[in-house]
């Protein structure tokens, strides 16, 4: 997508905006050759103009632009373990003393990093979409009542989804050092998509006749929303087992969908989604294998989170809409919730091979719960 | 929340099969209001075109602590888990936080390729070395605009989603403004330089330690980024090639949102609860004599970063002066445009009435 304010301009704008910049020299100039004529001027001290630690870096501009990840030059790339600056320097940047702390509580490298970070951060960017305008909203017609509930339904607990998502990073964000900023510019576009999300799922419930449904009990969102040991913790629970059913959701979007409309819809959220799932899989994979015990820890946390995952997913409101959006209605909802235990499977399948992929396996320690789910 | 009649209709007959088929199916007649169609306007599907009915504009108080969804129905055994501390709308709300955040949507850019990189050539040392001072300090300041917004969305109840929103893509457009001052400084053989001399944030009255959001809010988005939003319009009066000129003019527009957003905050919260205003005031009175001494004012005096843009608008050491007394005409604008600000959120009577800050009040003359 390309910037509006930024496609090759016509003359008429840049014609009016040198005129405006024209104005602007002219004004400052009357004032500094007036009133301004005799300020006084205080001794420069130019003190700071050799205040670097290294000088002479050019980053790389590359097919993809100047990317964030081609910054990390020199003295610039190295990214300590242990973040012991409580302030907002730049990473990188000449220390000045005195400067009071902010408090953050995330500052081991272990606890917040992942490699992709930085190029998550720019694919993001590159691959933002706008649900006002990127959406055929006018391939919405008619659906039978049934089906249409179930798609809002299915909204609402999407929104729900988006929801927890956005509350959870806010929760944070601002508790992870600027250090390792990478990372915070990556989960400043995931908050951005969880926007969207839930931006596009609100405005597709109340588009075509219907309205929001029922919220959720919210077992889930109170495990992640009270997860508050650590960010690594927190994502196990965010990423893995939401993340990986939200993401199998999304994917099932060409069978949910009823029109190009809802099909957009889930083709770029699950794109997002994909992005989020990278980066948290390779973080907690780097957690993983930085501390001793941590595997010990996350499969304590799944055993429970498991147990949670399946109790929400018995709630009616979690498959039935699913499986009379597949069955075409409520007549066909017995052969749709087929489809749903696929879905289900196939959830629960992703979520096992992703967990071997970071170092886990729970295939024997699976709960039962989701284990009968497996077809 | 009401159900409708045809909402009802549905229920006979669906129950029976569900029962027949194992299927609870009791959410098909539990829901929010049914029958809402919204339609797309000229520019989309908007979120000012889905506020309808009751899931149009919310109450003046929240209790919404499960966090469901705005009109959504709601259930006694949902979890209490949301915790917000933001339920009263006065406290967030503003008329069109919905518009500026279509808009922000709408006007997203990407600085690793929207900005024309390659125009950057060798500049004298002296000049490169004072581009790279302004993006060190540019790099740390848009980060507490990255940061402080991020902190009231989770504490904001969901049925105040719109400002929430545009916290979001404040925070989104900041990050981006913290990169593209980092890829300055190491676009074109320079480097980062000092951090600020001055202490921006962790002390009482910064934007970071605000316990209020209107607190934080008028000193972050009115004090804070409209100094840096008149510097950053000026931009074509220190950028030395068409990256640093796109640079600036893409980040006004941004910061120019969320200026916008402090402004309509304050003007709904002057309207709704005038009882406040002396409160305000008091904020406004620290967030002037900030604008004054500086902390967080790129044109402020004696510091590094106001050196390094005397010597850009001078072009070069050997113009500082020269390059000085159009800083000074920078700050007599940002104090002009403050002065409009506050006039435009209603809280113009403090220029009335001796009790805006006199030193800043010379430089609007
Ligand atoms: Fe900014
Ligand atoms: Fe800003």
């Amino acid at each position: 997508m390309t910037n509006k304010d930024n496609e090759p301009q016509d003359s008429a704008r840049v014609r009016s905006r040198r005129r405006v910049n024209q104005r602007l020299r002219d004004a400052v100039s009357k004032e500094t050759s007036g009133d301004l004529k005799d300020v006084e001027i205080p001794p420069k001290k130019l003190d700071w103009m050799k205040r670097t630690y290294q000088w002479g870096v050019k980053a790389d501009v590359t097919d993809s632009g100047l990317t964030i990840g081609a910054l990390n030059v020199g003295i610039y790339g190295e990214i300590p373990d242990r973040w012991d600056d409580q302030s907002r320097m730049p990473r990188g940047a000449y220390p000045m003393p005195g400067v009071p702390p902010i408090g953050y509580s995330i500052s081991e490298k272990r606890d917040l990093w992942a490699d992709n970070a930085a190029d998550l951060y720019e694919e993001a960017i590159q691959r933002r979409w706008t649900p006002a305008t990127d959406i055929p909203w006018e391939a919405i017609g008619p659906l039978p009542d049934d089906v249409e509930a179930a798609v809002c339904q299915l909204c609402t607990m999407l929104c729900q989804h988006a929801n927890t998502e956005i509350e959870t990073l806010g929760t944070w964000l601002h508790q992870m050092s600027y250090g390792y900023h990478e990372v915070k510019l990556f989960l400043a576009t995931e908050m951005f998509d969880a926007a969207r999300h839930f931006e596009v799922f609100r405005k597709r419930a109340l588009s075509n006749g219907g309205g929001l449904g029922l919220e959720l009990k919210g077992d889930v969102k109170r495990m992640i929303i009270e997860s508050r040991g650590g960010w690594s913790e927190t994502a196990l629970l965010l990423y893995l087992l939401r993340g990986l059913f939200t993401f199998t959701i999304y994917r099932y979007g060409s069978i949910l969908a009823n029109n190009d409309a809802e099909k957009a819809i889930f083709e770029k959220s699950v794109q997002d989604k994909a992005r989020h799932l990278s980066y948290g899989l390779e973080h907690l994979r780097y957690a993983i294998t930085r501390q001793d015990d941590k595997d010990l820890v996350f499969n304590n946390l799944l055993g429970i989170g498991e147990r949670l995952v399946a109790r929400e997913c018995k709630e009616p409101i979690v498959l039935e809409p699913l499986a009379v959006i597949f069955g075409g209605g409520v007549e066909g909802a017995q052969s749709g919730m087929r489809t749903a235990q696929r879905l289900m499977s196939d959830y629960v399948n992703l979520y096992l091979s992703s967990l071997r992929s970071i170092g886990i396996d729970r295939s024997d320690s699976l709960s039962n719960d989701l284990k009968s789910y497996l077809l | 929340m009401t159900i409708s009649k045809e909402e009802l209709d549905l229920a006979p007959a669906v129950r029976e099969f569900g029962e027949d088929n194992n299927l609870d199916l009791s959410w098909l007649d539990t829901r929010g209001e049914w029958g809402v169609r919204a339609e797309p306007s000229k520019r989309g599907l908007t979120l000012g075109d889905i506020q309808l009915g009751s899931y149009g504009e919310p109450g003046d108080h929240s209790d919404n602590m499960t966090g469901r969804p705005r009109g959504a129905r709601a259930r006694n055994d949902a979890y209490r888990v949301g915790g917000y501390k933001i339920r009263s709308k006065a406290d967030i709300w503003l008329s069109n936080a919905h518009v500026l955040y279509e808009e922000s949507l709408q006007r997203q850019w990407s600085s690793a390729t929207d900005v024309p990189w390659n125009t950057i050539k060798p500049l004298p040392d002296d000049i490169e070395r004072a581009q790279c001072q302004l993006a060190t300090f540019l790099t740390e300041v848009e980060f507490v605009a990255a940061e402080v917004p991020g902190r009231w969305l989770a504490a904001t109840t969901p049925d105040y989603f719109e400002p929430r929103m545009f916290l979001i893509s404040q925070v989104m457009d900041e990050s981006r403004h913290l990169d593209v001052f980092r890829k300055r400084a190491f676009a074109n053989g320079g480097g980062l330089m000092q951090r600020p001399n001055v202490t921006t944030s962790g002390t009482v009255g910064s934007i970071d330690l605000s316990n209020d959001f209107t607190e934080m809010s008028s000193r972050l988005h009115i004090t804070g980024e409209g100094s840096v939003l008149t510097i950053f319009r000026m931009g074509e009066l220190m950028a030395y090639n068409e990256a640093e000129k796109t640079i600036y003019r893409l980040a006004a527009q941004d910061e120019a949102r969320h200026v916008a957003f402090g402004v309509m905050h304050l003007r709904y919260l002057a309207e709704t609860e005038p009882e406040r205003k002396e409160e305000i005031h008091c904020y406004l009175d620290e967030g002037e004599g900030a604008l004054v001494a500086g902390n967080q004012n790129p044109a402020s005096r004696d510091t590094a970063q106001s050196e390094a843009l005397a010597i850009l608008l001078g072009g070069g050491e050997k113009n500082f002066d020269e390059g000085y007394r159009k800083l000074m005409a920078v700050r007599k604008r940002q104090a002009r445009e403050y002065v409009q600000r506050v006039r435009s959120a209603g809280f113009g009577e403090r220029f009335e009435n001796g009790r805006a800050n006199q030193e800043l009040l010379a430089y609007t003359r």
